[in-house]
């Protein structure tokens, strides 16, 4: 029984399949609302799952010069870190899994992501990616800084004598003392966690890893097919748990004790935060470039984390 | 019969030294026969010694030329192995077993190859006596043979460019460090009168004297140039870029953990300074500036050896701060962290040697593409970066993970922020390990194969078993975390926090009882991430993902495919519509957005590693001043 | 306690630190080194002495007596200055015969020139 249910939540909630369908939920929402401002009708609002599946039917083309068993590894290994993430985040009340140390298994996990897309585009042998790949570890080392920061805050804060780094008990202390958000010096770690957002999922102005401008797509550019849809997928899904990782780390104050209207609650949340860090933000400014984006985090951003993690350390 | 082993282990080595330098300088086979016979028989002695000393918790003490205590009093030289001591030791013969094996392939085309094996014997059999001794003037004399036998090792191809100057910077800055150790242990002789370092351990029981801590700074000191921390790293680089490259590995696998067991010793054992605040403190930021400052060099380098020297001295900094936290977590995740150092770098320094000797170059901006000739060192170099970088499920993750919460731990309990800085920094600094192993798997692994490496071939399989048993034990440490805990990190931790056993073992039951010696107890370390709902997890996605990506994608035959043949325009990369050409981005083309931010930065430490050796020398003596000042200062 | 030993031997130690950090010469940095471990010789014979003490030897007449009434200075630390004597002798030959060997490769021995490895 325990088997089938942990199965259960694997494959279908909170692992794999729910994670993918919310994830292309609120990348068509974004495309859609994008579309709306710049006063165009745009896409369907399943149009990143039609392109999913059109993906699905068609050829992978494997470059001469790339090294076939990582290059079709890669984007395998990206899905399965981020499917396993979701896991762990709890959704006002129910986990599927919780250990002792989640935000630095959640930690960990997201930076595999980021290194399986590294690790497919240097594999695929193109010049392009190269530059491009270059440009994704730059921007994984800028908003890696402020993010470690936020997360020893937040354990600093939920914990006080002990740290606590368990997603579970972040969320009980939050049902128990109200959301994280409210507590004032938690304010600045929150504005600094919805600038982090956009870098790790690479939406301008921060997606100068895939300008496709200058360099066509960066790493993705010799990726054709089932990998090139398993690639966008990936993106779609850090989408959802970034956004989900903001909601149950800030927001996590109340429930409703029913499952199923908590995740409408939770999808609702995590659309309306999508609107408001990736789509408003991608659809006024430019892209920045890979210096000025390293000196933006490691300057106005790491400053705002770290604000907040002094506050915290005095006690506040 | 098991107090012998030690010994026997040790004076083995020393023994076929000689051996080989008499008969090996004829023949090569009868050199390289000697040396590994001498590195089984040594390496399974130390094995059998696991049973007593870890699972059954006995101290092995033995005293050369069975001069026994006379009165309370220690007159002969004693080896003592507890499990400390084991733990490093297991670590040596391990490393220099692989190495040897990895030298039958990689020396075969050198000549004077007596030479070579009588000095690599002279290294393992005293970084071993190092590691077991429990006389503080023959830990010092081991000092000296180690640098001796190093310093030789590194200018054995006297041919290569640099390996003489490299060699030369090392014997001074080595020498320098052993001069200070030596004035520490004759300050500590003045204050003891006795060189017995339980006896010692029992007389300072009572509290550290002026002379004590003077001869404790200069000690620190010296065993810090033997770890390479910072400011004393600068002979590191050098010395492991120009060394052949199973020495290479040995150096960064023993030589510098022999500097972390001599601090480890000589913190929590000899001087007990370890819950002293101003020790922590002081040691914890030198382990973060040089943690820092050895990632940052690397991602500036252009050369594969040296930018691994880097992270040696990067990852010696993490088993430094959490070594100098003073509670058990800390001692274990740098204990961890120590063998996972030993497993993972010596891996990449071996595929560093299979490139350098099948390509002949180890510059990164003239490589590329070699994944297509050297698969299965690409996997091993694979496994190493990963593990390095600390992604699970390697063993870098693991204990990169006890020492970050080590750190944030001891920040909490002491209420000291600059600990939060310590924390702050060591997972930067992964980060920045990651980038640098990326630079490299894109310059030397990936991107396009130059015209001249097309026939370049893979390593043979004399080289390729030991990378092959190290991917293994990489894995399988961080898989398996909770076996090596019980069975190798517990017992140690114990050993380095439960001092009265040692000395009564040493002097005889009742003589800790009467210095008053006191003991911290250990309990063992929970680790709880890894059980097996994540297996079913990990079999469940991976099942989905890899569907995924087979499933779909076939084209109407079924098959994915390639083509080597380069009249196929299908399968050549995509230039703009340009005909194909070469064209590799790497070594010193990536992470420009990085550099350029930091450019006062790297003006400033490419001018202090300028290459001169009065700098280098000037460096140390500052570091050892700024070491001996803040125990005068600070010690409370 | 000599108090004057004590202090020649730190003066030693210094200036050989001095000449290992400024001096140019490739030979003058090894005699550095050298002049370190004469200072630091120095410094462990002196701690063993006591005043008033004969060298550490025995004669046969004062073991058969049975009660020695000899009062000597700490014979240790006098081996391990032989000890450390000889360490010393063999870093001079080996920090030379590298000298020597960098001549014929590098033709200088400045250290401003011999730095080929650096950044």
């Amino acid at each position: 029984m325990e088997i089938l249910k942990s199965i259960f939540y694997i494959l279908v909630f909170p692992g794999a399949l729910f994670t993918m369908v919310a994830g292309l939920w609120l990348a068509g929402v974004d495309r859609k609302v994008i579309a709306k401002m710049q006063k165009r009708i745009g896409p369907p609002i399943l149009q990143p799952t039609y392109d999913f599946f059109k993906l699905m039917g068609k050829e992978t083309i494997v470059p001469r010069v790339a090294n076939r068993l990582v290059f079709l590894g890669a984007p395998v290994i990206g899905f399965i870190s981020l499917a396993i993430i979701m896991l762990f985040i709890p959704i006002f009340g129910f986990t599927a899994f919780s250990g002792s140390a989640d935000l630095i298994v959640i930690l960990y996990l997201i930076t595999i992501s980021g290194v399986a897309l590294i690790v497919g585009g240097s594999s695929s042998g193109s010049p392009y990616a190269g530059i491009g790949i270059s440009r994704e570890m730059v921007t994984m080392m800028s908003y890696e800084l402020p993010f470690v920061i936020i997360l020893l805050t937040v354990a600093k804060k939920v914990g006080g004598a002990d740290l606590v780094f368990s997603m579970d008990a972040i969320g009980a202390w939050q049902r128990a003392n109200g959301s994280l958000l409210f507590q004032w010096s938690m304010i600045p770690a929150a504005l600094a966690m919805l600038l982090v957002i956009p870098a790790e999922v690479g939406v301008q102005p921060f997606d100068v890893a895939e300008a496709e401008t200058e360099i066509c797509e960066g790493p993705l550019i010799e990726y054709s097919g089932a990998a090139l849809g398993v690639f966008k997928l990936n993106t779609a899904m850090k989408m959802i748990i970034m956004t989900g990782l903001f909601t149950s780390l800030f927001l996590g104050g109340f429930t409703t004790g029913i499952v199923a209207l908590d995740v409408l609650i939770f999808v609702a949340i995590c659309t309306v935060l999508t609107l408001l860090c990736m789509t408003t933000i991608h659809a006024v400014t430019a892209r920045l470039k890979i210096e000025h984006l390293f000196r933006f985090y490691w300057t106005f951003v790491a400053g705002l984390a770290m604000a907040s993690l002094i506050l915290v350390w005095c006690g506040l | 019969m098991m107090q012998h082993f030690p010994v026997l282990a040790v004076m083995l080595l020393f023994l076929s030294a000689f051996i080989v330098e008499i008969f090996g300088a004829k023949s090569k086979a009868v050199a390289q026969g000697i040396a590994m016979i001498a590195a089984t028989v040594s390496a399974g002695l130390i094995y059998a010694l696991i049973k007593p000393v870890m699972i059954d918790g006995q101290i092995i003490s033995y005293w050369m030329g069975n001069w026994a205590p006379v009165e309370e009093y220690a007159i002969g030289i004693g080896y003592e192995v507890d499990a400390l001591s084991l733990f490093f030791a297991l670590l040596v013969v391990t490393t220099f077993w692989l190495s040897g094996l990895y030298s039958i392939g990689y020396m075969n085309k050198d000549h004077h190859l007596g030479h070579y094996y009588t000095l690599y014997l002279m290294l393992s059999g005293s970084v071993l006596g190092l590691v077991m001794t429990g006389d503080i003037f023959n830990l010092f004399v081991m000092v000296e043979i180690m640098t001796f036998a190093s310093v030789a090792l590194t200018a054995f191809r006297n041919f290569s460019e640099g390996a003489l100057e490299g060699a030369f910077k090392y014997l001074v800055i080595g020498s320098m460090g052993s001069s200070f150790t030596l004035t520490g242990i004759a300050l500590l002789y003045a204050e003891c009168h006795t060189l017995n370092m339980a006896q010692i351990a029992s007389i300072l029981a009572g509290g550290l004297s002026p002379t004590a801590i003077a001869a404790f700074g200069l000690i620190i000191a010296g065993f810090g140039v033997k770890s390479y921390m910072v400011p004393f790293h600068t002979p590191a680089a050098d010395a492991y870029t120009v060394a052949p490259t199973s020495i290479s590995m040995i150096f960064s696998g023993m030589v510098n953990k022999a500097g972390v067991y001599g601090m480890i010793r000589m913190i929590y054992i000899v001087f007990r300074a370890m819950d002293k605040g101003t020790v922590q403190q002081m040691l914890a930021i030198f382990g973060a500036v040089t943690m820092f400052l050895g990632v940052t060099m690397a991602l500036a380098q252009h050369e594969f050896k040296r930018l691994l020297a880097f992270h040696s001295i990067s990852q010696i900094g993490y088993v430094i701060t959490a070594v100098s936290l003073g509670s058990a977590l800390g001692l274990t995740g740098g204990l961890f962290h120590a063998m996972n150092h030993t497993l993972f770098k010596g891996l990449l320094f071996l595929t560093a040697g299979a490139v350098l000797k099948q390509v002949g170059t180890t510059n990164l901006d003239k490589l590329g593409g070699l994944s297509k000739r050297m698969p299965h060192t690409t996997i091993c170099f694979l496994v190493g970066a990963g593990a390095i970088s600390g992604l699970p499920p390697f063993n870098g993750f693991a204990s990169k993970w006890i020492i970050y919460q080590a750190i944030y731990t001891k920040a909490v309990e002491s209420g000291k922020f600059v600990y939060v800085l310590c924390t702050i920094c060591a997972l930067v600094v992964s980060v920045m390990t990651l980038a640098s192993f990326i630079k490299v798997t894109q310059a030397v692994f990936f991107g396009q194969l130059r015209k001249e490496h097309e026939n370049v071939t893979e390593a043979p399989f004399s080289m390729r078993l030991p990378m092959y048993i190290m991917a293994l034990l990489c894995t399988a440490s961080g898989v398996f975390y909770d076996f090596v805990n019980k069975y190798l990190l517990h017992p140690a931790a114990n050993a380095a926090l439960n001092i009265s056993k040692y000395i009564d073992a040493m002097m005889g039951p009742g003589y800790a009882a009467n210095a008053r010696v006191s003991d911290m107890s250990v309990e063992p370390v929970a680790f709880s991430y890894w059980n097996p709902i994540i297996w079913l997890v990990l079999f469940g996605v991976l099942f989905i993902g890899a569907a995924l990506v087979i499933l779909g994608g076939r084209n109407e035959r079924g098959q994915i495919l390639s083509s080597s043949d380069p009249s196929q325009a299908k399968y050549d990369t995509f230039f703009s519509g340009e005909k194909e050409m070469y064209s590799q981005v790497g070594g010193s083309d990536l992470f420009w957005g990085f550099k350029s931010n930091w450019k006062g930065y790297y003006k400033f430490m490419e001018a202090i590693h300028s290459g001169i050796v009065n700098d280098y020398a000037s460096m140390a003596v500052v570091g050892t001043a700024v070491i001996c000042l803040c125990m005068f200062l600070f010690m409370r | 306690m000599i108090i004057v030993n004590y202090i020649a031997s730190i003066i030693l130690i210094v200036l050989g630190l001095y000449t290992v950090c400024t001096k140019k010469n490739l030979i003058k940095v090894v005699l550095g080194l050298g002049i370190i471990d004469y200072g630091v010789n120095m410094l462990i014979v002196s701690f063993g002495f006591n005043d008033g003490g004969t060298a550490p030897i025995y004669q046969m007449s004062d073991l058969l007596n049975g009660v020695s009434t000899k009062f000597f200075v700490d014979p240790v630390p006098q081996a391990l200055t032989l000890t450390s004597i000889v360490i010393g002798a063999c870093v001079d030959a080996m920090a030379l015969s590298l000298v020597i060997m960098i001549y014929r490769k590098y033709k200088t021995i400045n250290a401003d020139e011999v730095r080929r490895l650096n950044g």
